[in-house]
């Protein structure tokens, strides 16, 4: 009896699983399903302002046959493009984008867009609309690498690579390799609508190295920083104020400081081991107070000169040198960012309203005024902890042999 | 209504055939020779193989011996029972009792009443005596009938730990057993089962470290049975588990002796069957079916990480193709993105939706594994060429399926294999395809209510009453030494929880190999 209970209700069970699935099959389209080959995927986008109020959308779109995939060797990016780039003009980004999917035969993806390029034109216009459809649009990465380039944006999609299969790849390598800044849309969000308002992108035009017909190629070169100030761009830092700020930032990664201690004719290079870069803010007597406080370690891999610093006195005449270049770069890019462009793009604001939130509500309507007044104190600790494989400098160690 | 009419006509016509079941003959033998002769005649007409010899007694009185050809042994006849009977002697023993002691130079002799008795022994191999004004027969022990020799497992080898494994005689699997575990508290309960095959049934347990209760439900279990055969343990299985429905074996089988003693010392049940080297092993958890025997017999930390490997893999097996083809077809933005762009070139031709291309490739592969199981050896090599030829390479060079949904397939197919028993990979093959089919209608949302719907189910589950998923649910910390890692053997101070607290401790503890403090204490003593 009990037994028939448990067949029955394990035939019920068994139909109702049935009847279930089996209306999944029915269900049209299966809501947001879609198959990999009815998508375009996005490898890079950039925006451009086109005429007045209008932006042009241009997308670099994976052709997936070019890979040549399952086929064997044949395929292979040799000479061919694995990418196309389209473009659109329109009132805003979505309808650009709703007239580009209009011709287009696959539905477009961004979900794998993860470099976003704005034209310097449109930078300077201001890009608050454009990165409202950014941020919006569920599709979009948040945690996509954010450009501005001198020039047409979409000259940087269009670009031929070499080692990279398509531009937007290289630029993203070059971002995540640390050398340069590299914001993300999420941080760029959040920089601009946070205490500071100021923010600094990678700011970057297609060169070329002319030569005869083979040996000239186009490559993406990173020329500085863009510097936005709320959401339009006010100027640019250069290469060598850029990496100022990925000290003041703590983001230094892969880094070669090369100087010239005073008196001596050649240079020592070194990289950098440890980073610690402390920001201390202090409000005294009224007087707004930034202390920086870095601590560095450096590795010698080149030394030109005659010092040897396996020798106290010229190891300490090494160290005042590193320490001494590392300080004017920070104070360099500060001075400019204080008083030559009035934009907060190191976040100091942030670090005064955690500490001093009381002070802080005061001056958050005029932060611009207060910004360029601050007194940044820099203070760097630079040691040199390893000389590399061989102890004196080649130089000297030429002259032993001599003897 | 018309349910309940045929309700109980069903009811009334099970009652019927159980009626004619109980039928059991409680017939007595005769103290005439030649009725007792006769009966036995009826019973065996037209059993060629059935043997009837008479014979005279001491020269005096008429006997008969009756046993089934090639069930006994002929030449120990002969010797032991008919050539010193029928020696004409002197001294004729006075009672029947004195002549069995004395006479029979047999080891193992039974007095026999009952015909129903009697056939039973005939048809199990020991020859019956029947004699002249005797209410009972004799019953002698010379069962002997041909039988494989003791080899290696087939299907559960192992590269370090015995290379014994069951056979399909009782007595020799018993004693396999005795052989490892000589403590009298091993208790071996036989039983018959099986209106026609009268299949020899044995329980094996400890007395003190299994559960009493726990026998009693084992025995209960199996006297329930009523049918007509039993060929292979598997028929005893599917009779006694807790939930019939299930795809997960909640009992155990195996091949081998050692981890038949193994599971015994650890409290467990065996169950011997006649004419199958699978003995049944009861009551397990799920993670038994996750150890193997060489866990044990080698060192910890390397049985630990191949215990984890298997957990993975069970994984893999079990959510890689759904997983793959919700990811592809839902949530293409999770994949890395050079890996989504080089399995969009290789999809590029393929003109099936990725539900169907997983499917038509998990099938053929399931159809290949199958077909390589069944197959004579000879032609085995032929399918694993076409296996390989057909659905690895022309199937991609053809644009039919993408080379990274062959590589899927092949992964789970090696993972699933990677399950220590055939039968735990078989279940989780076939949950695979409704989470396939989930994975596709309602992406990585239906795969994840597959598993949950998977981990309820094993959460019910109970194997003879011990809950499945123990000692994870519930918690039992103690345990978890052999189910999170295997610990080293001077840590497996206690037996499981079943084995009832009185006999917790397999071993002392503090066994740990001190080689340093030992040196110590020895030179104190000097």
């Amino acid at each position: 009896m009990l037994v028939e209970k448990k067949r029955n209700s394990f035939i019920k069970c068994a139909l109702l699983f049935l009847s279930f699935s089996g209306s999944l099959f029915l269900l049209s389209g299966c809501w947001d399903r879609v198959e990999i080959n009815d998508l375009a995927i996005i490898t890079a986008a950039a925006i451009d302002k086109k005429d007045v109020n209008q932006v042009e959308l241009s997308l670099q779109i994976f052709i997936p046959k070019a890979m040549g995939g399952g086929q064997g060797g044949e395929g292979g990016s040799g000479g061919e493009n694995v990418t196309f780039v389209i473009s659109q003009a329109g009132v805003n980004i979505a309808d650009a984008l709703s007239k580009l999917q209009a011709d287009f035969p696959r539905k477009i993806f961004w979900g794998q867009c993860k470099v976003f390029l704005f034209g310097e034109e449109l930078a300077r216009e201001g890009v608050y609309e454009s990165l409202d459809f950014l941020l919006r649009h569920p599709e979009p990465r948040e945690r996509g690498y954010v450009f501005v380039s001198k020039g047409k944006a979409k000259n940087i999609l269009a670009m031929k690579t070499n080692l990279e299969p398509y531009s937007g790849e290289a630029v993203r390598e070059i971002a995540t390799l640390g050398s340069g800044l590299a914001v993300t849309l999420q941080d760029f969000d959040e920089l601009l609508t946070g205490a500071s308002q100021g923010a600094a992108l990678p700011y970057m035009k297609v060169a070329s190295k002319k030569g005869d017909k083979e040996s000239s190629y186009d490559y993406t070169s990173f020329i500085g920083a863009a510097v936005f100030k709320k959401d339009r761009m006010v100027g640019d830092l250069s290469r060598k104020e850029t990496r100022g700020l990925l000290w003041l930032k703590n983001e230094v990664k892969e880094y070669t400081v090369t100087v010239r201690p005073p008196g001596e004719k050649g240079e020592l290079s070194f990289t950098l081991g440890t980073v610690q870069v402390k920001v201390d803010p202090q409000i005294k007597n009224k007087e707004w107070k930034m202390k920086l406080d870095v601590k560095v370690t450096g590795m010698v891999i080149q030394n030109g000169t005659n010092l040897d610093v396996n020798d106290p006195n010229s190891l300490k005449i090494v160290q005042q040198a590193f320490q001494k270049s590392v300080k004017q770069r920070i104070e360099g890019v500060i001075g400019t960012a204080q008083h030559k462009l009035k934009a907060d793009i190191a976040d100091f604001a942030e670090e005064f309203h955690r500490k001093y939130p009381k002070q802080w509500k005061r001056v958050e309507k005029r932060w611009e005024e207060v910004f360029p007044n601050v007194k940044v104190q820099v203070q760097v600790n630079a040691e040199v902890r390893r000389q590399g494989y061989i102890n004196q400098p080649e130089k000297a160690r030429e002259g032993v042999d001599n003897e | 209504m018309i349910r309940n009419v045929s309700k109980l006509l069903r009811r009334k016509k099970e009652k019927k055939r159980l009626d004619q079941r109980e039928a059991k003959p409680q017939e007595k033998l005769h103290a005439n020779f030649d009725q007792n002769v006769e009966t036995f005649r009826s019973i065996y007409t037209n059993c060629s193989d059935v043997l009837f010899r008479s014979f005279l007694l001491f020269g005096k009185t008429r006997a008969m011996i009756i046993h089934i050809e090639g069930l006994s042994d002929v030449k120990g006849l002969e010797d032991y029972v008919l050539s010193p009977l029928m020696k004409e002697t002197a001294d004729t023993p006075q009672s029947f009792n004195e002549f069995l002691e004395n006479k029979l130079s047999v080891s193992k002799v039974e007095k026999v009443h009952l015909l129903a008795d009697c056939i039973e022994s005939i048809s199990s191999g020991n020859p019956i005596l029947l004699c002249e004004g005797e209410e009972t027969a004799l019953s002698l022990g010379l069962a002997k009938w041909e039988k494989r020799s003791i080899e290696e497992p087939q299907a559960e080898s192992s590269i370090r730990g015995p290379r014994e494994g069951f056979i399909e005689s009782l007595g020799v699997n018993t004693s396999l057993l005795r052989r490892i575990i000589k403590s009298p508290a091993l208790k071996i309960q036989p039983m018959k089962i099986g209106e026609y095959t009268k299949t020899n049934v044995a329980v094996a347990y400890i007395e003190g470290l299994a559960d009493p209760t726990l026998i009693k439900e084992v025995n209960n279990r199996l006297q329930r049975i009523e049918i007509d055969a039993v060929l292979e343990s598997d028929y005893i299985e599917e009779l006694v588990e807790d939930n019939p429905y299930s795809p997960f074996p909640q009992i155990l089988s195996t091949e081998r002796p050692d981890v038949a003693c193994a599971n015994l010392l650890e409290g467990r049940v065996v169950i011997l069957v006649e004419g199958t080297p699978f003995v049944l092993i009861a009551p397990i958890s799920f993670f038994s079916l996750m150890q193997v025997q060489e866990d044990y017999y080698q060192r910890f930390v390397i049985s630990t990480f191949v215990r984890w490997l298997r957990y993975l893999f069970l994984g893999v097996a079990l959510l890689l193709p759904s997983v793959y083809v919700a990811v592809a077809t839902f949530h293409q933005e999770m994949v890395p993105t050079t890996l989504l762009l080089s399995i969009a070139a290789a999809r590029e031709t393929v003109p099936f939706p990725a539900l169907v291309e997983v499917l038509i490739m998990e099938v053929a592969f399931e159809a290949l594994r199958e077909a390589g199981v069944r197959l004579p050896r000879q032609i085995g090599s032929a399918i694993s060429i076409v296996g390989a030829l057909v659905i690895g390479q022309a199937a991609v060079q053809a644009g039919l399926v993408s080379a990274p949904m062959v590589i899927v397939v092949a992964i789970t197919g090696i993972a699933s294999f990677m399950l220590p028993r055939y039968i735990t990979g078989m279940s989780i093959r076939i949950l695979r395809f409704p989470l396939i089919f989930l994975g596709g209608t309602l992406g990585l949302l239906g795969v994840v209510m597959g598993v949950i719907a998977i981990v309820i189910h094993l959460c019910t589950l109970r194997s003879l009453g011990e809950p499945y998923l123990a000692p994870l649910a519930p918690l039992k910390k103690k345990e978890l030494k052999d189910m999170l890692w295997r610990a080293p053997w001077w840590m497996m101070n206690t037996r499981p929880h079943f084995t009832g607290e009185s006999n917790a401790y397999r071993q002392s503890p503090h066994q740990v190999p001190n080689p340093e403090g030992d040196k110590g204490k020895r030179q104190g003593r000097r």
